[in-house]
């Protein structure tokens, strides 16, 4: 019996290595790709290891392209944008859940009509409108029109009604303000919601591509998703430089896997949170 | 008393309106614009619109590329949503119990859904480079001529849809360790008492305890499957032979390749009707058919 058990076990456990090994791989081989030469790249059967790694690929990618550029533009922009929602999203969740005013009900059922359209849907009049708008290939256009986020309001809402409305009232008594309720009592207790917030929002506006690249054709406004498009295009027409391409995306990838690392246990929390936030 | 109520009606405008302007400027503004030019004949650089009915619906359905395209968006929802939910259990169910390094592994998998999708997209299309890639470099191992991969309309999307269930399949698998998490002990306890199996227990009691997860992963997939369009634009812009173009390539090849504005807007109503009518339905069956 015990044999057996045991027999179970390390089947068990050799079948989730071997299945987190797959899924990791294609990180590998971008890495072992990006350090082999042009003729070791075209080599087959394929080595597993580059007999001779060329480190500079990497310096010489980043180069080839403005990818300093392409990844501060997607930087400041979702820094940009996760501000904005942290306000935005605090203060609408704060109206819905702690004040009374008569287009309430209104503005409820606008958030969940809105959450219901696809956002690629209205993707063609959103250009037409920051068209007439001006704000074709700008930061600001690339900001404003990313700057609220329903999925945040709801999730935001969610950790507010969670809150003890003693709290609340205590604070009413002592004659403070919504706002000062709003910043000193609800939020503190609602840190988590933030984060996760802060970093979803993040990620999701840092691997953006579709849209930005809809509404922006000035290279110097791209955010690195599209760079690194443009450069794996031109690649192409140019003979395929694999190597070069493998090691672009590789540093494309690579500062989302480190926040990633770094912040696992918020952002495997948003799962129950935002769970949670979609069934309000 | 009146002056109060004025006030404070004032200050909930001042807390709202940074969301909701920005929301009716680009969302419900946006919304009603698409339906109003999907009664309209307009090729975006002439000034005028023509009213035109109905007509470029009656086109849309008389289109053989429409009924492709929905063909396309239909397999790539069940093709796509249906191995992540079956992975991701499969997934969750072997990481649920503790095991050296779990925490390692549940990591590594999870990670292909926090990168950007145009940069694995990319890498995908070197592992499915028909001569030395990786894909076909083990298929060769086992004898076979190898695939290629996205130039063969019979692949093409199985290609896209392996990238995409590769993607996700982690994100389900965190959603439902927390679900088996939940499932209380003493049912489990319970049927192992009135003799269950280990394949019965999972059958009876969490398998339906789990059901509120699945169902919400199944909206959730489905309408980021209707949307899904970096990795179709990375690995085969829709090609080849439109056998990869699902609904929302459609629409945007349509107003940005051909700049038939009127056509492309019906088709993203199509669109957005699909989606409103899954919301709708999650709304409906989420009440009544599952457990919570």
């Amino acid at each position: 019996m015990t044999v057996w058990r045991k027999l179970g076990g390390s089947a068990h456990y050799a079948i989730v290595a071997a299945l987190a090994v797959l899924m990791a791989f294609p990180f590998y081989w971008m890495v072992t790709s990006a350090l082999k030469t042009n003729d070791e790249i075209w080599q087959f059967p394929p080595t597993l290891w580059p007999h001779d790694p060329l480190w500079h690929n990497f310096a010489d990618a980043w180069v080839a392209a403005p990818f300093a550029r392409y990844m501060l533009n997607s930087i400041f922009v979702a820094a940009a944008i996760v501000v904005i929602q942290v306000i935005n999203s605090g203060m609408m969740a704060y109206a819905l859940t702690h004040m009374k005013f008569r287009l309430k009900g209104v503005f409820t059922s606008l958030i969940l009509i809105g959450y219901m359209i696809p956002a690629t849907a209205v993707y063609l009049p959103g250009y037409i409108i920051l068209g007439k708008l001006h704000l074709l290939d700008t930061y600001g256009g690339l900001i404003l029109s990313n700057c609220v986020s329903i999925f945040s309001i709801f999730l935001i809402r969610q950790a507010f009604l969670q809150v003890s409305h003693e709290m609340i009232e205590a604070g009413q008594i002592d004659g403070a303000s919504h706002f000062r309720i709003l910043w000193t009592i609800l939020i503190p207790l609602t840190r988590a919601s933030f984060a996760v917030l802060a970093l979803i929002t993040f990620i999701e506006q840092y691997n953006n591509y579709f849209w930005p690249m809809l509404i922006t054709k000035d290279p110097n406004l791209q955010l690195v998703s599209a760079g690194l498009r443009s450069f794996f295009v031109e690649g192409g027409a140019y003979g395929l430089k694999w190597p070069l391409i493998m090691a672009a995306s590789a540093f494309t990838i690579a500062p989302l896997l480190v926040i990633f690392v770094l912040t696992q246990k918020t952002i495997i929390q948003s799962v129950n949170l935002s769970a949670g936030a979609s069934k309000g | 008393m009146r002056k109060n109520n004025f006030a404070e009606e004032g200050k909930a405008l001042l807390f709202t309106l940074p969301a909701m302007i920005p929301l009716a400027l680009f969302w419900f503004f946006p919304l009603a614009y698409v339906i109003y030019l999907s009664f309209m004949e307009w090729d975006f650089m002439s000034p005028d619109k023509l009213f035109v009915g109905l007509d470029n619906y009656r086109e849309m359905f008389a289109d053989p590329a429409f009924f492709q395209s929905l063909r396309v968006s239909v397999l790539f929802c069940l093709g796509s949503v249906l191995p992540i939910i079956a992975i991701g259990l499969g997934l969750a169910l072997l990481l649920t119990s503790k095991i050296k390094g779990g925490a390692v592994y549940r990591t590594l998998i999870f990670s292909p859904w926090v990168t950007p999708t145009v940069a694995v997209s990319i890498v995908w299309s070197w592992i499915y480079e028909p001569e030395v890639g990786l894909a076909n470099s083990v298929l060769k191992m086992f004898g076979s001529d190898g695939i290629r991969w996205l130039e063969d309309p019979n692949w093409a999307l199985v290609g896209i849809l392996l990238v995409t269930i590769w993607k996700s399949a982690g994100w389900a698998m965190i959603f439902y360790l927390v679900a088996i998490r939940n499932v209380p002990n003493d049912l489990k306890e319970a049927a192992e008492l009135d003799g269950a199996g280990v394949w019965r227990k999972f059958l009876n009691v969490t398998l339906p305890l789990i059901s509120p997860t699945t169902f919400f992963l199944i909206i959730v997939q489905m309408v980021q499957a209707l949307q899904a369009y970096d990795q179709i634009n990375v690995l085969t812009q829709g090609g080849p032979a439109g056998s990869t173009r699902t609904l929302l390539y459609l629409y945007y090849q349509s107003a940005f390749t051909s700049f038939q504005i009127g056509q492309a807007s019906a088709v993203a109503i199509t669109l957005v009707v699909g989606c409103v009518l899954l919301s709708l339905a999650s709304g409906l069956v989420g009440r009544r058919a599952v457990h919570y």
